[in-house]
């Protein structure tokens, strides 16, 4: 397949080097100064994904050390029977801490903050396609984290459990704020970690190596890949259930509350439909980093690609099959449990695959015994225990043993520290030549792996026992003569062990870690892949052409060659940052995408949306508006100056490959971007429908209420009408705005503001049709519901409004034409999905109760 | 040049997103069926429960077995022609992953089937 545009010399001689020397004189400078980062102050403005991603992961150890500390407290408080080193309620918020920190604000950030860094030096990209939004993602998870944590010196933090089961959580028996922090603080950090997946899935897609195709995809970029994709999926659950808790304790809208037809069921679902695909969100980015480790400790390709990758994608699905498994003490029919034991089954056999994959890579080439190394070997050794005893619990009648006790605490702990802690701390031993001037040293390296491979079984070990024998989870102390004691106090030793591991390990970067511009150690391990190149902010000089897995073992001078300058766009095309966009399946050169730079934007945004989250948990209305105001204020500034049309004419980057500098439609990145958006919504839809259906199930005879009165069908003929019409003209005013001439129309602005009334006035109409019948949404579950789907709906109108909005002022400031319509184009996507999600809205809302006829 | 590349992905994935359908169904229909007591009902002259999860356990199968077939026919096709290393990868993991569906599939059905309903 030729693409179309390319010279016949890209097809026939890969060999020959696109760009000749000597370069000329200012280019390399050119690209230097493009890249440059901000000086002083204004420092923390910097989006180069080089710096983001250090803050980010710098933050997530924090968060790690953090909760690590929150468990040394427990752990001091039941090294002995009866202590009263730390209270009931403490405790009890301890515990949650420790597990939402741990699993919110330390797994899932630290492996995406570990992308942001790797991926686009793996990828040889100059950088991630949007690298504002990952700073923002990092922004605002900075400020949103650590507010939250602090929350437990005031003793506000939450105290129900890392999954925060309702009616435990509800109003009735949480009066006070502290589930507000969780619900608010956690959904939160979940938007958050989904703007970094939308980055991923296009980086991973879009920004790599000319001739990378998907055959030639680092793991690791396929392991992120799965990675997003299953947090485009599963988060949504979560963030539609801390939503609809947080709903009914600020209004009394009673999803989860049985009395009033609701169903603390209902959380369990959602929670864990995204709660059992997470361990392997975090568990498959750590496999990643072990697919990139062990080929370059044992100098010799990974064995098996293509099964990994097999099992990578498998995993993908298989894990979301597992969401019941976590209710095997609920009650559901016998034949759903074995339903469950038989997925928890299947998704082993992927990982199974890849476990084989790398033992069979380091019995294939010879395996140096070093640090990362070491941490791998730890990593597979626990990892392998933690499953095992994963498939017993995974047996339902097993289950209702050990439910609760203190052997799902080690299981828990083994299938995490094993799957995700040492895979991490692998990675840090094994990246920190790319970041830093020098290496880390392998003597501490030693120790801190002997401490915490010990530490890790000396703690968890035993409390398989301690569960067996009856101790329960969750409790701040125990009765003198159990039999409890001596186990309890090993498993304590123990965690102190790891704490030292853990010091030791900051010693060591505290010694050596330097951050390097030009002149990082080097590759140190002899790796393959492309992240090993010399680099700088610019990341490489030229923008390699590989035909293989591992260039830099099968092309020889690949390095020095691309250092030259003499692969693609050794320069810059516009002056400005760029990087350069290639083919989703065989990376042929598309467009050059101009990046924006640095800038507070981001960062103010970042620092307004997490005011306004935090704001409102304490019931600062008033406030928390403003910010959120400051906050769409801050986000429209930052647009304001993306989408900058054909600054010049298309570009030569090398050989003979002419490219244009702007591209809308299916090819350019950020229509990619938006589907991705898309899928989020229709997910967070899906789920909501999911709870109407739900609650509909649990409440037979029920549904509407008997006093319901059901608003006649015109109302929602009228507003689907409304829709219909809206989005037709989206569509025309697209027609108008095509061709090549740069025209603006100027009926363009007029459609899209008649559409704008229209789908306002059919939302309006949604509302006032509930409203007039006197629907109460907190008098039963299903008004719960209805205006439950109603709110998300306004939700996405007033969204669609600014977005319109945001048109017409582009169209007016000459900032929109026939040519350069990336604004125009993403307003339309985001339309037509808020018209698709209103039609469905309607057809529920007024068609299922006429439809099962309240049985 | 895109409708293939989607075409691909489509074979690629398609015997999971069957498994995908299959367990919804399943559970879907299970849980509404014996939540709501109306189990006992019939469909095909069988239990409206087995019935169903003999039917869609059936459907994924073909499904996965038509991706299965249709990447060895591609298989067989590229093994002649100067096929790109994209394409030849894109159709082995196809039929890795179309195999490992149809597993995934039977082995979700078989238990459902043979354990009674609603108990
Ligand atoms: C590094 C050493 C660690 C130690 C010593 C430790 C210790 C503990 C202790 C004592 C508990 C409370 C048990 C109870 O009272 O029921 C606990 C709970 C928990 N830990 Fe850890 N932990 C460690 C690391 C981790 C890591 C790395 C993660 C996740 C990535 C994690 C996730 C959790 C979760 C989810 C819970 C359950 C919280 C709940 O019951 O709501 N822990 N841990």
């Amino acid at each position: 397949m030729n693409a179309p545009g390319l010279p016949k010399s890209f097809e026939r001689d890969r060999s020959e080097l696109p760009n000749p020397l000597p370069r000329p004189e200012g280019e390399f400078e050119g690209l230097k100064k493009a890249w440059e980062p901000p000086k002083g102050i204004s420092f923390i403005t910097a989006v180069n994904n080089t710096y983001v991603g250090l803050w980010y992961v710098g933050t997530a150890f924090l968060f790690f050390i953090l909760a690590g500390i929150l468990a040394l407290i427990m752990r001091a408080q039941l090294a002995s029977p009866e202590s009263d080193l730390v209270g009931h309620d403490l405790y009890n918020q301890l515990f949650t801490m420790h597990g939402t920190v741990m699993m919110f604000l330390f797994a899932v950030p630290a492996v995406e903050a570990a992308s942001v860094y790797l991926l686009p030096n793996m990828q040889a990209a100059r950088d991630l396609p949007f690298p504002r939004l990952s700073a923002y993602a990092f922004w605002a998870y900075f400020v949103g984290g650590l507010v939250f944590f602090c929350t437990i010196f005031f003793g506000l933090a939450p105290n129900g459990g890392w999954f925060m089961y309702p009616p435990l959580t509800s109003t009735k028996y949480s009066p006070a704020d502290n589930a507000d922090w969780w619900l608010l603080g956690i959904g939160f950090i979940e938007i958050s970690a989904i703007a970094g997946a939308i980055e991923i899935i296009v980086g991973v897609m879009k920004t790599r190596a000319v001739g990378m195709s998907l055959d030639k995809l680092p793991v690791y970029s396929w392991a992120m890949l799965v990675f997003a994709a299953m947090i485009v999926i599963g988060f949504p659950a979560i963030i539609l259930g801390t939503l609809l808790l947080e709903l009914e304790r600020a209004f009394d809208w009673p999803f989860f509350i049985a009395e009033r037809g609701g169903d603390p069921l209902l959380w369990q679902h959602l929670f864990w439909f995204f709660g059992h695909p997470e361990v392997y969100i975090i568990f498959l980015p750590a496999t990643g980093m072990v697919s990139m480790i062990v080929p370059a400790m044992a100098q010799t390709p990974l064995v098996g690609y293509r099964l990994v990758v097999l099992a990578l994608i498998a995993t993908g699905f298989l894990s979301f099959g597992l969401w019941v498994h976590h209710m095997f003490a609920t009650g559901l029919p016998k034949m759903s449990l074995s339903f469950f034991s038989a997925a928890s089954t299947a998704v082993a056999v992927p990982s199974g695959i890849q476990v084989f994959a790398w033992i069979a890579t380091i019995a294939s080439g010879r395996m140096k015994l070093t640090t990362p190394s070491l941490f791998v070997i730890g990593f597979l050794f626990i990892f392998t225990l933690g499953g095992l005893t994963g498939v017993m619990v995974a047996m339902a009648p097993f289950d209702w043993q050990a439910h609760d006790s203190y052997f799902v605490v080690a299981h828990l702990h083994y299938v995490l520290i094993g799957g995700m802690v040492f895979p991490l701390f692998a990675a840090f031993y094994y990246w920190v030549p790319v970041a830093s001037k020098r290496a880390l040293s392998e003597r501490l390296g030693r120790w801190v792996f002997g401490l915490m491979f010990l530490g890790v079984n000396v703690t968890f070990l035993p409390m398989h026992i301690t569960g067996l024998i009856g101790m329960p989870r969750r409790v701040y102390t125990y009765p003198v003569g159990m039999g409890w004691d001596a186990l309890n106090l090993v498993s304590t030793v123990g965690a102190f062990m790891i704490a030292i591991g853990v010091a030791i390990f900051l010693v060591d970067m505290a010694r050596n870690f330097r951050f390097a511009g030009e002149d990082n150690a080097g590759n140190v391990w002899n790796a393959g892949t492309l992240e090993w190149l010399p680099n700088g902010n610019y990341a490489t000089r030229s923008i390699p052409s590989v035909n293989s897995r591992e260039p830099l073992w099968d092309q020889p001078d690949l390095a020095k060659n691309v250092e030259d300058g003499r692969y693609y766009l050794p320069g810059t095309a516009t002056g400005g940052r760029e990087a350069l966009v290639t083919s989703p399946f065989d990376a042929r050169p598309q467009y050059i995408l101009q990046i924006p730079g640095p800038g507070w934007q981001p960062v103010l945004s970042a620092v307004f949306t997490a005011a306004f989250f935090l704001l409102l948990t304490v019931k600062l209305i008033f406030l928390s508006v403003i910010c959120g105001v400051l906050a769409v204020g801050c986000v429209i500034w930052w647009l304001w100056e993306t989408d900058p049309g054909p600054v010049r004419p298309p570009a030569d980057i090398g050989g003979g490959v002419v490219v244009p500098v702007y591209v809308t439609g299916p090819m350019n990145h950020s229509w990619w971007a938006m589907i991705v958006l898309m899928i989020v919504s229709g997910m967070v839809f899906t789920c909501l429908i999911f709870s109407y259906l739900f609650l509909w199930l649990v409440n037979p005879m029920a549904w509407p209420p008997q006093e319901t009165v059901l608003p006649s069908v015109a109302w929602p003929l009228a507003a689907a009408f409304l829709y219909v019409v809206s989005a037709a003209l989206i569509l025309w005013a697209s027609r108008v705005l095509k061709g090549d001439d740069r025209r603006a129309p100027r009926s363009v602005p007029i459609l899209i503001g008649v559409a704008l009334v229209l789908v306002s006035g059919a939302s309006a109409v949604d509302l006032w049709a509930q409203w007039r019948s006197g629907l109460s949404p907190s008098a039963h579950a299903y008004g719960a519901a209805v205006y439950a789907i109603l709110s998300l709906q306004i939700f996405f109108v007033l969204t669609t409004l600014v977005m319109g909005l945001y048109t017409i002022a582009r169209w007016v400031a000459g900032r929109l034409d026939s040519v350069r319509r990336t604004t125009f184009d993403n307003t339309m996507l985001f339309w037509i999905y808020t018209t698709g999600q209103g039609l469905v809205g309607l057809l529920v809302v007024y068609g299922f109760p006429r439809l099962g006829g309240g049985v | 040049m895109a409708g293939r590349r989607t075409l691909q992905v489509l074979v690629m994935l398609g015997g999971l997103i069957a498994w995908a359908l299959q367990f919804t169904l399943i559970y879907g229909v299970t849980s509404t069926l014996c939540g709501r007591g109306w189990a006992d009902k019939t469909l095909f002259g069988g239990g409206v429960v087995p019935v169903t999860i003999l039917l869609s356990t059936l459907a994924a199968l073909a499904i996965g077995a038509a991706m299965l077939l249709l990447s060895l026919k591609e298989y067989r096709s590229l093994q002649h022609g100067t096929a790109s290393a994209v394409d030849t990868f894109m159709n082995q993991a196809a039929i890795l992953i179309s195999g490992l569906s149809l597993v995934v599939i039977i082995w979700h059905g078989v238990p459902a089937l043979i354990l009674p309903a609603c108990a």
